[in-house]
């Protein structure tokens, strides 16, 4: 995440310097930034779960008895999951697709899926770290542990 | 039918606590699998193309000037020159941090950044000198709310790029309103200091507020930059986030020095987390937007309130009223890629100009920041305060009278919001 971050910036950076001092251009830049930014995002939504970034409502969850709580909390989870299985699902046929076409990308001398392939990891992974984020719920039974996740 | 069913999904998923990124997701695909012949391909295709969006390029390059800026010292020069300036009237602390989060919010173009860079300094030094922590709290968590207003702002950015409006006559647009914002809750601060009798400092002179200035002006050019640039047609906004980015770098490491080189991989990471976490949200509000659109939604509506007739002062305050209640359950940005497709046509039709329609969105999405149960500043002050969050609720409410006066005099008065983009343009 950090080095895509930094590799955009500075491409975009260094693409404008370019333009204004050598009066020239890359012509993968932009294709270039535009998959770290995607990249960053897809790896990103995991990260997001373990440090616990991701916003929800609790407007009603944080007024429920524990024993609610849980079980709503595992609601909330079989929705994330549920939305991963999808996720994963849909975009393992774009994928499938792509490769099927077998272009490669506008600018950048790669494969289309390659450059897309992260999409279903990434979904795996949100969905691995949405299962670990609510372990606590079935590890013990006591109900201080009905907030997560 | 079609859009009920979609409404009720997200507020269902919504309330079981589901991440309101996954929530709008979820109900978009499942919408779309039971009433409408689209594949869960064309949806992944969807959120992928979403993440490549140029305009919105400019969000992660914004939010990672604004992490250097914050960490690099500029909040701290800007807070001295704001107190130096402001300082020695009655309750000029409280005004010190009101400025601070206007001048801050020159350089970084989101709320919650705007509240953690001044509120983190200034909610301690006012609790110690006598003001309450909730008063502190309510000041900041309210002047924090001018981080979209004032240039940069991510939340123009993302309404420019569903638009089409020019992202630097939003930009440039959002000065005059951002300063009569800053203004009215100044006056609001010197009402009640007078009524309460709060502390001034000792007057600064005229030396000190140069000297303080003079620190501060290396924060303050990055706004220069930025404008000066997107005017000129020298750089795209999203090049102009970039440029700024770097510049931000070079100002905390090499000029201040307050950003060890050693400590910038955790600059970047914080600002990476940020940026992911709102574009899973905005590529989510992507997909919703696009089933509401195979649902004909934005046309219906359309027709809908063209049929009713409305004047258009009519229509903006059904828009305000609409956009208050949508800003308070759901996330600013998501807010303006839902609402604003629909609206634009109308206002468009009703003779309302575009960035004006962006201003108004905008200061709607500032009060959607303060108000439960999704306000993203009262949580992110609660932090900052070491408050609970009832009870920055409770402090942030009575500002709200001023946000909302801001709204209306923007929402009437155009000229407040043109003025600039048509001298310039």
């Amino acid at each position: 995440m950090i080095v895509a971050l930094t590799f955009m910036t500075l491409l975009t950076f260094v693409q404008v310097v370019l333009r204004y001092v050598f009066e020239t251009s890359l012509v993968w830049s932009l294709e270039a930034t535009t998959y770290s930014f995607a990249w960053l995002v897809l790896v990103g939504m995991s990260y997001g779960v373990r440090t616990n970034a991701h916003i929800a409502v609790d407007l009603l969850t944080s007024r429920l008895p524990p024993r609610a709580g849980r079980l709503v909390a595992v609601l909330a989870l079989c929705c994330g999951l549920a939305y991963c299985a999808l996720m994963i699902y849909g975009s393992g046929q774009f994928l499938d697709r792509l490769m099927t076409l077998g272009t490669d990308a506008r600018d950048i001398p790669l494969p289309r899926w390659l450059l897309t392939g992260i999409m279903p990891i990434a979904f795996l992974l949100l969905a691995l770290r949405l299962v670990q984020a609510a372990r606590p719920l079935f590890a013990t039974r006591d109900s201080s542990s009905a907030a997560a996740p | 039918m079609t859009a009920l069913f979609l409404l009720g999904a997200l507020f269902a998923f919504l309330l079981l606590r589901v991440p309101i990124a996954v929530a709008l997701g979820l109900s978009s695909i499942v919408t779309l699998l039971l009433f409408a012949e689209q594949s869960l391909v064309s949806l992944a295709q969807r959120f992928f193309s979403a993440l490549q969006v140029y305009p919105l390029l400019a969000i992660p390059f914004f939010i990672l000037a604004g992490s250097f800026m914050t960490t690099g010292g500029v909040a701290k020069r800007m807070i001295a020159f704001a107190n130096a300036l402001v300082g020695h009237f009655r309750g000029g602390l409280a005004m010190a941090a009101l400025l601070a989060c206007a001048l801050f919010a020159a350089v970084s173009g989101s709320s919650p950044a705007t509240v953690v860079a001044v509120g983190s300094i200034m909610i301690g030094g006012m609790a110690r000198s006598g003001y309450t922590r909730e008063f502190a709290a309510g000041i900041i968590c309210n002047a924090g709310t001018l981080g979209i207003l004032i240039p940069p702002s991510i939340v123009m950015v993302v309404y420019g790029a569903v638009t089409e409006t020019s992202i630097g006559d939003l930009f440039i647009a959002g000065i005059v309103p951002g300063i009569l914002l800053t203004a009215m809750l100044m006056a609001a601060v010197a009402v009640l200091a007078r009524k309460h009798d709060f502390p001034r400092q000792p007057r600064a002179d005229w030396r000190t507020v140069l000297k303080c200035g003079r620190d501060a002006i290396w924060g303050l050019l990055l706004v220069v930059i930025i404008l000066g640039g997107i005017y000129s047609g020298v750089f795209t906004p999203t090049e102009a986030a970039a440029v700024s980015a770097v510049y931000a770098f070079v100002v905390a490491v090499f000029v201040y020095g307050d950003l060890g080189l050693r400590e910038v991989p955790r600059v970047i990471a914080e600002a990476a987390k940020v940026t992911a976490m709102l574009m899973f949200i905005i590529a989510n509000a992507y997909l919703f937007a696009f089933v509401l659109t195979t649902e004909q939604v934005p046309q219906t509506m359309s027709r809908w309130i063209t049929d009713l007739g409305l004047p258009p002062w009519g229509f903006l305050l059904a828009l305000n009223v609409l956009l208050l209640a949508a800003g308070s359950f759901m996330e600013a940005t998501s807010v303006i890629l839902i609402f604003a497709p629909i609206m634009f046509p109308i206002a468009v039709a009703l003779g309302i100009h575009p960035v004006h329609l962006g201003i108004i969105m905008t200061l709607n999405m500032e009060i959607g920041m303060i108000t439960p149960p999704v306000g993203l500043n009262l949580f992110v002050t609660s932090g900052v305060a070491e408050l609970p969050v009832t009870r920055v609720i409770r402090a942030a409410v009575p500002w709200l009278l001023v946000l909302l006066a801001a709204l209306a005099i923007v929402t009437y008065v155009p000229w407040l919001s043109l003025v600039l983009p048509r001298a310039l343009g």
